[in-house]
């Protein structure tokens, strides 16, 4: 066992440079793969938060706006109650004219955009939370055009965008992250049949004296293996920089906070970094074996 | 220990078969001789009797494996029985005497401790036990073929095959790699020599086995390398 380890160590020093070539692009490739994973757990729980907070609102027109403040007007009743009895309508809040306009101060307090709206401007609604966030696009046929209703607005379709915009982000980096495994692949291939080159003259006499394979083969894989490996701490550890210098300040800064979640330390190294450990190790190990089998006689 | 069965081997880039339907027998202990020219089918018949190539038709056995049909996940096993020595010593250059023949041991797992005491032995039977740390690079040709030797010798093999192994060596210096392998022939190991040297194959008196295209043309007990060839 010990030999085998030596062998591979001694492996590893003599192609230096193929070696290094080997581990960044195998960190390149796996801290990629990591960015996605995260991305798509951002992703998720972005989705979790928005839809608990996103509703179905039914804005009602003009006359009901100005002169209920309570939802008390047969129309306004009727339509709550409708809403209140559908399956897919989890729970109904009514926010009135002023009620509206008291939010709208909130949000934007101290932006000049306060200055151009008054109450008149806003609508009272009925602010419908779905049972399934996904269908509110069924109240919105149904509502839209009913006496009493403005405009019906399915608020998943505002952040959609969002949610769009991040799932390319998401697919990017896997793309990029497959080409790259591509090439680490190829380049951990390449090295393999190198370094089992410049050993032919040790492996022919290893096979001589009857070594069996595990002695002739399992250094190579060894040095496959390990590249993978120091390729993926390197790729965690440069996602716990990216995360610490640059996903932080993003994240907490006035654009982004509170739109996406932070992205905490366990997620990359209670979860990434041993992914991309084990996908690095197996991917290591399957390209050394395979190369060992079609391109090394044993 | 070695027989061969109407053996012939056809490489698929020769119309001319490399051994042509051999019929021969060693008994354990016994000191035979390859001979024949160049592409005579020694070198085949080493690589027959070591599982690096298969026969064509007939069967080669070792002991008791039916070498040409041996499974691949076998070789090895057969191969740890086997010493084998070449012409050009084939050790590896960045490791000392005693590392070149410790790696024999090493590659087949046995344990450091073994390794420890057998090498020192083996290197005192071959007159290299005050060289254990030179370089193979420091060595002189008979004394890098007795490194050679050593290794082929330091698990116990069975059977000794040794291709041509005086053939770079003056006939001093061969006279003494010849008087060694007579020295590992009376321990037990059978030995098998490939050898064009007709000095060192008269001067022995041993038996002789001559191939001639791929046939067996002569196989003499206590006999000479040729008859006014």
């Amino acid at each position: 066992m010990l030999f085998v380890w030596r062998e591979a160590l001694v492996g590893l020093r003599r192609n230096l440079t193929m070696t290094l070539a080997m581990v960044i692009t195998t960190a390149i490739s796996l801290g990629l793969l990591g960015a996605g994973l995260l991305a798509v757990r951002t992703i998720d729980r972005t989705e979790d938060l928005y839809y608990s907070l996103i509703a179905v609102q039914v804005a009602l027109d003009e006359p009901t706006s100005a002169e209920d403040p309570d939802c008390s007007s047969p129309l306004c009743r009727d339509l709550r109650a409708e809403l209140e009895a559908d399956p897919l309508v989890a729970s109904v809040d009514y926010e009135s004219r002023e009620a509206a306009f008291a939010r709208f101060q909130r949000i934007y307090a101290g932006q000049s955009i306060l200055q151009l709206v008054r109450p008149q401007s806003l609508p009272a609604t009925l602010r419908v939370t779905m049972a399934d966030p996904l269908r509110g696009g069924e109240i919105v046929d149904r509502f839209t055009g009913r006496p009493g209703v403005r405009n019906v607005v399915d608020q998943r379709a505002t952040v959609a965008d969002l949610f769009s915009f991040l799932g390319s982000v998401r697919n990017a980096t896997f793309g990029l992250a497959i080409v790259q495994a591509l090439a680490a692949v190829l380049l951990i291939s390449n090295t393999i049949q190198l370094s089992a080159f410049t050993r032919r003259t040790e492996v022919g006499i290893m096979r001589l004296v009857g070594a069996t394979r595990w002695y002739t083969q399992v250094p190579f894989l060894i040095e496959a293996v390990v590249t993978g490996v120091v390729g993926a701490v390197l790729a965690t550890a440069g996602l716990v920089a990216g995360k610490v210098f640059f996903l932080d300040n993003l994240l907490s800064g006035r654009l982004l906070a509170n739109t996406i979640p932070p992205i905490g330390m366990t997620d990359v190294l209670g979860y990434v970094g041993p992914v991309l450990v084990v996908v690095g190790a197996v991917i290591a190990t399957a390209t050394g074996y395979v190369t060992l089998r079609l391109y090394v006689r044993s | 220990m070695i027989r061969l069965e109407n053996v012939s081997k056809v490489y698929a880039t020769s119309t001319r078969p490399a051994l042509d339907d051999v019929t021969m027998d060693v008994e354990r202990g016994e000191f035979v001789f390859l001979i024949g020219p160049s592409g005579s089918g020694k070198s085949t018949l080493l690589r027959l009797l070591l599982r690096e190539d298969v026969p064509s038709r007939g069967t080669v056995w070792v002991a008791n494996w039916n070498v040409g049909r041996l499974a691949r996940r076998r070789v090895p096993r057969l191969r740890q029985r086997m010493g084998c020595v070449f012409q050009d010593f084939r050790l590896l250059p960045n490791k000392t005497v005693a590392e070149n023949v410790a790696f024999a041991l090493e590659v087949i797992g046995k344990p450091r401790h073994t390794i420890r005491t057998v090498v020192p032995e083996v290197l005192d039977m071959v007159d290299l036990g005050g060289k254990a740390d030179r370089m193979p690079s420091e060595l002189s040709g008979g004394e890098a073929q007795r490194v050679a030797i050593a290794r082929a010798f330091v698990n116990r093999p069975l059977v000794l095959l040794a291709d041509e192994p005086t053939g770079n060596l003056d006939p001093e210096t061969a006279t003494g790699i010849m008087t060694l392998l007579e020295r590992i022939n009376r321990t037990g190991t059978t030995v098998l020599m490939a050898t064009h040297d007709r000095q060192i194959v008269d001067s022995a008196r041993r038996r002789v086995v001559e191939l001639s295209s791929g046939r067996l043309a002569r196989d003499d007990h206590h006999g000479v390398y040729g008859v006014a060839r």
